[in-house]
């Protein structure tokens, strides 16, 4: 049995590695017969890459320095979407007068582009943090909300009227019923955020980040014409996305949704 | 014997539905589910309320439960007035309506902790019905795990854990296929045999019916009414091919061929109207 999983591991492993392989193959193919003008070839990139690891005036190798300030407003934007979107989105799922007044206004806005709200933001704060980190909650929020909601509605009405028979209070139906039947909605609309955090990031940073920051980066690259940086900061900015996703949201949803069997794994 | 008006007079009734009349909707679309229901179910006993598919008799049991309330009529549970769903009877749901994310010990233990009974005295008496429902060993299995008859064994023993006056069952073996739905019909009887609890069951089986009641309530289509009551005198376990069970369950089918026959004209009249419609 063992030894059969290790098996099946390692084949994953090259069925996910194995498309990437190509691609990077394919890519220096094509960089190094000079095919598209813009584009460096991956032992370039990696160079570029191993050269931003140089320390920093502080000490610190320049892209973690770049990673690290990039991280910090993705960590204040999400964790801030997360605390203010999930009780509005309970609030809604549970109250139809809430429900009432916030749905036309969640519907309108989620669907404005994130950084369409940054011109305003820079007005209001200028450059820096406070504006990126009020980008990227923009950017998680109406997820959150919007799929916690739904999430609540969603609920088996079997599920409540049987807890009502048992004498639930409204508080016990609400802790004890609608919070964890609403887990799977919440980890969807948290999954989503992730992606839309660091999409919002990225962008904001471009437009109002003053020194650091993987966006700031990348967009700062193109005044030298640095392609290589570009790619080096968007090769960071893939994995750290993909991390974010992997180590935040997945343990929860193998503890929780995963477990009970109302999602397939 | 067999007409169930003076049953509500003859005693304190365990559950006494006085002139139930449900109505939903407003203007237009307003639909008469249940025109008169009345009659009595006594202590101990386990009454069946069968009737044509779509009549209101998993309507009714939702009154008696108080996820709904009677357009006008009323309900009494030992002489008091039903207001609102409450643990003094306990709901077993055709679909089981377990949490998920609760273990089996969790589900059946979830109306005790809610009740006030501390953990440990909850998980104890919790364990004890899991034992009675024939679950032992799945204490801590997730309700995805099993099977429809265990799932709806959990369901028995969540119900009557909390130790309601009533047990209300609402097509509680529907969903399960013919040999798993003959099983549970003993287990449910054997466990109705250890606790004696009343139990007031809905299904529209006359099979099914007639193997579990004391007392069979006849509905007609909708908007129902009570038309007849038989009771099934015969000792249990009851055999399928016994000439006196095969006697009553023709007496039950009698009153309910005519209504299923006019709830089909009325389905099929309906679905012409719409046939109808647009042109296809």
């Amino acid at each position: 049995m063992r030894r059969k999983e290790a098996v099946l591991r390692v084949r994953d492993a090259v069925m996910f590695a194995l498309p990437l392989a190509s691609l990077i193959v394919a890519w220096q193919v094509v960089a190094s017969l000079g095919l598209i003008r813009v584009l460096p070839s991956p032992t370039y990139v990696l160079e570029t890459l191993l050269n931003l690891c140089r320390p920093a005036k502080g000490g610190t190798p320049i892209i973690l320095a770049h990673f690290g300030a990039s991280l910090f407003r993705v960590g204040m934007g999400f964790s801030l979407a997360m605390a203010i979107g999930v009780p509005v989105g309970l609030l809604m799922g549970i109250n139809r007068y809430v429900n009432y007044l916030l749905h036309p206004v969640l519907s309108l806005l989620m669907p404005v582009p994130t950084l369409a709200w940054v011109p305003m933001l820079l007005i209001l704060w200028g450059l820096g943090d406070r504006t990126i980190v009020a980008a990227i909650f923009l950017g998680g929020f109406f997820s959150i909300a919007y799929n916690t909601a739904s999430g609540v509605r969603g609920i088996d009405k079997d599920l409540i009227r049987a807890a009502y028979t048992m004498g639930a209070s409204k508080w016990t139906l609400f802790s004890r019923v609608l919070l964890p039947g609403s887990m799977v909605s919440v980890i969807t609309g948290l999954r989503l955020a992730v992606g839309y955090s660091w999409r919002a990031l990225v962008g904001a940073e471009m437009l109002a980040a003053a020194g650091w920051g993987l966006g700031f980066l990348v967009f700062a690259a193109r005044m030298v014409s640095a392609t290589n940086v570009m790619f080096a900061g968007l090769i960071v900015i893939m994995f750290a996305g993909y991390l974010m996703e992997r180590y935040l949201v997945g343990p929860l949803e193998k503890r929780t949704v995963q477990r009970w069997g109302v999602v397939r794994t | 014997m067999g007409s169930g008006e003076n049953i509500a007079a003859s005693g304190p009734a365990k559950l006494e539905a006085r002139h139930v009349r449900k109505e939903f909707g407003t203007g237009e679309d307003k639909v008469l589910a249940i025109e008169d229901i009345d009659f009595a179910v006594e202590e101990n006993e386990f009454c069946v309320i069968v009737g044509p598919s779509g009549c209101g008799k998993s309507t009714f049991l939702y009154l008696v439960a108080g996820f709904e309330k009677p357009t006008a009529g009323e309900i009494l549970l030992n002489g008091r007035h039903i207001e609102g769903p409450g643990p003094d009877r306990g709901f077993v749901f055709q679909e089981f309506a377990l949490y998920p994310w609760k273990t089996v010990l969790g589900n059946v233990s979830f109306g005790l902790e809610i009740q006030g009974m501390e953990k440990k005295e909850a998980r104890r008496r919790a364990e004890e019905y899991v034992k009675i429902i024939g679950l032992s060993g799945f204490e801590n299995a997730y309700p995805h795990t099993l099977s429809g008859g265990m799932k709806q064994r959990v369901g028995i023993a969540r119900a009557l854990a909390y130790d309601p006056e009533i047990l209300l069952m609402d097509e509680p073996f529907g969903s399960l296929d013919a040999q798993t739905k003959k099983l549970m019909q003993t287990e449910l009887l054997r466990v109705w045999a250890k606790t004696r609890k009343t139990v007031l069951y809905v299904t529209h089986s006359v099979v099914e019916a007639t193997y579990l009641a004391d007392r069979v309530i006849v509905l007609t289509a909708r908007p129902s009414r009570v038309k007849g009551i038989v009771e099934v005198d015969l000792p249990r376990p009851r055999s399928y091919t016994d000439d006196e069970y095969l006697g009553a369950r023709e007496k039950i089918l009698g009153l309910l061929d005519e209504e299923v026959a006019r709830a089909f004209e009325r389905e099929t009249s309906q679905a012409q109207r719409t046939d109808e419609g647009p042109a296809t």
